[in-house]
C-alpha cells in the first residue's frame, strides 16, 4: 500500500463526520463539525505514518469518527429537551401574557419613534368638526372642481344667515414662489384668514402673526413642501418668501396626514375676507349652525341659495367629515369586517362539555375568562398599532396606498388574531390555564361510525384530558374535557396538582 | 449551608464515575477532546457527549482558540475546555466518592508534589 491512498481514508473519515454533522441539531451542526474535523486532523496525524498507510492507524482514525454518531445523537437529544422545556414555559398563561404585553409596548414605542405614524397619529387627533361642510356646484362631479365665485361668497357672507353662521373661501393658482433656497413653480391657494381657525386644524412651527401694516401675508406651508423644499427645518417659521408679486411670511406648517379639503397646495396665502379678487372661482367652506346641523340628515345635501334678484340657485353641501378618514376609522372598519369573517375561520364556540359532572370552582373559571379578556384586551391595541406602524412607517402625507396597507393589514392580523385567541384558549387547560400536551392519536378514521376516534391531549398538571374528535359527528361534534380525579396522581408524581378543583 | 450542601450532593449523585474521570482530566490540564480520549482511554462516542453535558451543566466551559495561534503552527483552530468554579467543586466532591480518581489522573498540583 503506498501513501498515495491516504487521501481516500481522508475524505471516508470526512465523509463519515458529514454524515453524522446530520444527526446533529442545524442551529448547532457547522460548530458541531468544525470541532470534529480538527479534532480528526489531530488524530489522523497521532495515529497514522506520514509516509505509509497504516491499518492499525486508520482503524483507530475510523473508530474516532464512529464517535461522531453518538456525539451528534446526544446533542440531537439535548437540543430536543431544551426545546419541550421552552415550549412548556412558552405554555404558561403569564408568559402569553407578557409575550403579547412585550409586542404591544414594541409597536406603540414604534409609533412614537416613526415620524409618519406620528402625523397619521395628530391627524387622528384633529378631527374635523362635523359642523363643516364644502359648498359646490352640483355640476362640480367627484372630482370637487373651484365652482363658487368670489361674489356669490361675498353675498352669502353680507346677508345674515340662517344656517350658517361663518365662511372661508380659497381659490387655487399656479404661482412663482421665490424662498431663500430659489424660485420654483408652486400651487398656492388664496384663502381667507379664517379658514384654519374654522377648520380647527392646529399649525405645526407657528410664528407669530405677520406686522399689522399689511406689508407681508401670512403663509401656511404644506407638510410636503416643508419636508420637500425646507428639509423639515422648523426654524423655517417666521421667515419671508416672495408669492408672485407679493411680500409674506410663513406663519406655520399644516399638519401631514389626510387633509379634508380638495385641490393638492404648497402653500396657503391668508388675506383679509374683503380683500378676496372679484371674479375668483373657488371653494367655499361653511360652518353650519343648529338649525344647520338639525336639517343636514346626510354627507350631502343640497342648499339653495338666493343670487341676484332673488333668483334661486341649487348648491350641494358635503360634510368635510366625509372626506377625511383618520387611521381609527380604518382600524374600525377592518376590526367590524374580521368579526363578521371570523366564524369563517374558526370556530367561535370553547366546546367545552365535560364527560363528568364536575366542574371548575367559579374562581377558576372566572380566571379563565378573564384570561381570555386579557388576550382580547391585548390583541385589540396590537391591532391598531403594528398595522399603522407597518403602513406609515416611510409616509408622512395621506396615501391612499397606506390607508389601504392598514385596512388590509388590520383586518388581516384582527383575523387571524382572534382565530389564534380562540385556538389557544380551547388547547388550555381550564384549571390551571397551560397548554395540553402530548397529542395521542386514538382510533381508527376508518371505523368513525362504530368507535370514537379523534385526538388526545393531556394537562401536564394532572388535571384535565382533552379529547379533540377527528372527525365532527352529531354525538361528538366539540371537544371535551375530562376532569382527572385522584386516581390519576400516580401518573403525576412530580408535577404539583395544587390548583386541582 | 443546608442549601449548599443539599447543591453539592446533588452534584455528587449525578456525576457518574466517568464525566467525574473526565472532569478529572481536564481539570489535571488535557483541555482537547483527543487529549481527555488519551488520557483516559475512552472512545470518542463517550468523551464528546459526556463534555456536553459537563458543558450543559456548567460545570466546565469550551472556546476556540485563536485563530492566529493555529495558523502559526499550520493547523486547524482546536476548541478547548476549562473547568469553572461549580465544576471544581463538583469535582472535589467527587474525589470523595472516587477515591482513587487523583491516582488515575494526577492534577497538576498532585504531580508538582
Amino acid at each position: 500500500m503506498t501513501p498515495r491512498f491516504g487521501w481516500i481514508f481522508n475524505a471516508s473519515h470526512l465523509g463519515l463526520l458529514r454524515a453524522a454533522s446530520w444527526l446533529a441539531p442545524a442551529s448547532e451542526r457547522a460548530e458541531w463539525l468544525r470541532e470534529w474535523r480538527s479534532e480528526l486532523w489531530h488524530v489522523r496525524r497521532e495515529r497514522t505514518a506520514q509516509r505509509a498507510v497504516s491499518w492499525q492507524g486508520e482503524r483507530e482514525v475510523t473508530l474516532f469518527c464512529l464517535g461522531a454518531f453518538r456525539d451528534a445523537l446526544c446533542l440531537r437529544r439535548h437540543a430536543a429537551i431544551h426545546e419541550r422545556r421552552t415550549e412548556a414555559a412558552s405554555a404558561s398563561p403569564v408568559q402569553c401574557i407578557l409575550c403579547m404585553a412585550l409586542v404591544l409596548i414594541a409597536s406603540f414605542t414604534l409609533s412614537l419613534l416613526l415620524p409618519g405614524v406620528r402625523d397619521a397619529n395628530e391627524a387622528s387627533r384633529g378631527r374635523i368638526d362635523p359642523g363643516l361642510i364644502l359648498i359646490e356646484h352640483p355640476d362640480s362631479g367627484t372630482n370637487s372642481k373651484a365652482t363658487v365665485s368670489a361674489a356669490e361668497f361675498d353675498g352669502w357672507r353680507a346677508r345674515r344667515q340662517r344656517y350658517f353662521d361663518r365662511f372661508a373661501f380659497y381659490s387655487i393658482a399656479r404661482e412663482s414662489v421665490t424662498t431663500a433656497e430659489g424660485n420654483a413653480l408652486w400651487t398656492v391657494a388664496h384663502a381667507t384668514a379664517n379658514l384654519f381657525p374654522l377648520l380647527g386644524v392646529p399649525l405645526r412651527f407657528s410664528a407669530s402673526p405677520a406686522g399689522a401694516d399689511g406689508s407681508a401675508a401670512d403663509a401656511i406651508l404644506s407638510c410636503e413642501a416643508f419636508e420637500r423644499d425646507f428639509e423639515a427645518n422648523p426654524r423655517v417659521a417666521g421667515s419671508m418668501m416672495r408669492v408672485g408679486r407679493r411680500l409674506a411670511r410663513i406663519a406655520g406648517v399644516a399638519p401631514c396626514g389626510a387633509w379634508p379639503l380638495p385641490g393638492k397646495v404648497d402653500l396657503w396665502l391668508l388675506q383679509p375676507e374683503s380683500a378676496v379678487a372679484p371674479g375668483t372661482v373657488g371653494y367655499v367652506v361653511a360652518h353650519l349652525t343648529a338649525a344647520g346641523r338639525a336639517e343636514m340628515f346626510e354627507p350631502n345635501t343640497s342648499i339653495t341659495a338666493y343670487g341676484a334678484g332673488d333668483s334661486e340657485i341649487d348648491f350641494v353641501g358635503v360634510a368635510l367629515q366625509a372626506h377625511t378618514r383618520v387611521p381609527f376609522d380604518f382600524y374600525r372598519f377592518a376590526l367590524l369586517l374580521a368579526f363578521l369573517c371570523l366564524p369563517a375561520v374558526t370556530s367561535v364556540s370553547m366546546g367545552e362539555y365535560s364527560f363528568n359532572s364536575h366542574k371548575p370552582s367559579w374562581p377558576r373559571r372566572l380566571c379563565r375568562w378573564s384570561f381570555l379578556c386579557a388576550k382580547i384586551g391585548l390583541l385589540l391595541p396590537i391591532v391598531y398599532y403594528v398595522p399603522l406602524d407597518l403602513a406609515w412607517w416611510h409616509i408622512s402625507t395621506s396615501s391612499f396606498a397606506s390607508e389601504y396597507a392598514q385596512l388590509i393589514a388590520s383586518f388581516l392580523l384582527c383575523l387571524f388574531g382572534m382565530r389564534w385567541v380562540l385556538l389557544d384558549q380551547r388547547q388550555r387547560c381550564p384549571v390551571c390555564l397551560r397548554c395540553v400536551t402530548h397529542p395521542a392519536q386514538v382510533g381508527h378514521a376508518s371505523r368513525t361510525f362504530l368507535s370514537w376516534n379523534g385526538t388526545e391531549l393531556i394537562c401536564m398538571g394532572g388535571h384535565t384530558l382533552l379529547h379533540v374528535p377527528g372527525l365532527p359527528t352529531s354525538w361528538f361534534g366539540a371537544q371535551r374535557w375530562l376532569y382527572l380525579d385522584a386516581s390519576w396522581d400516580f401518573l403525576f408524581a412530580g408535577s404539583s396538582r395544587a390548583g386541582r378543583t | 449551608m443546608a442549601r449548599d450542601a443539599a447543591a453539592e450532593t446533588k452534584s455528587e449523585a449525578r456525576l457518574s464515575h466517568t464525566a467525574a474521570m473526565i472532569l478529572q482530566a481536564i481539570h489535571a490540564g488535557y483541555v482537547y477532546g483527543f487529549g481527555i480520549m488519551e488520557m483516559t482511554g475512552l472512545p470518542s462516542g463517550t468523551v464528546y457527549p459526556a463534555m456536553r453535558r459537563l458543558e450543559r451543566d456548567a460545570l466546565i466551559r469550551s472556546q476556540w482558540e485563536r485563530q492566529s495561534i493555529a495558523d502559526a503552527e499550520q493547523r486547524p483552530p482546536r476548541k478547548y475546555y476549562r473547568i469553572t468554579a461549580a465544576g471544581r467543586a463538583t469535582l472535589e466532591a467527587s474525589r470523595k466518592r472516587y477515591p482513587l480518581l487523583e491516582r488515575l489522573i494526577p492534577s497538576e498540583e498532585a504531580k508538582s508534589v
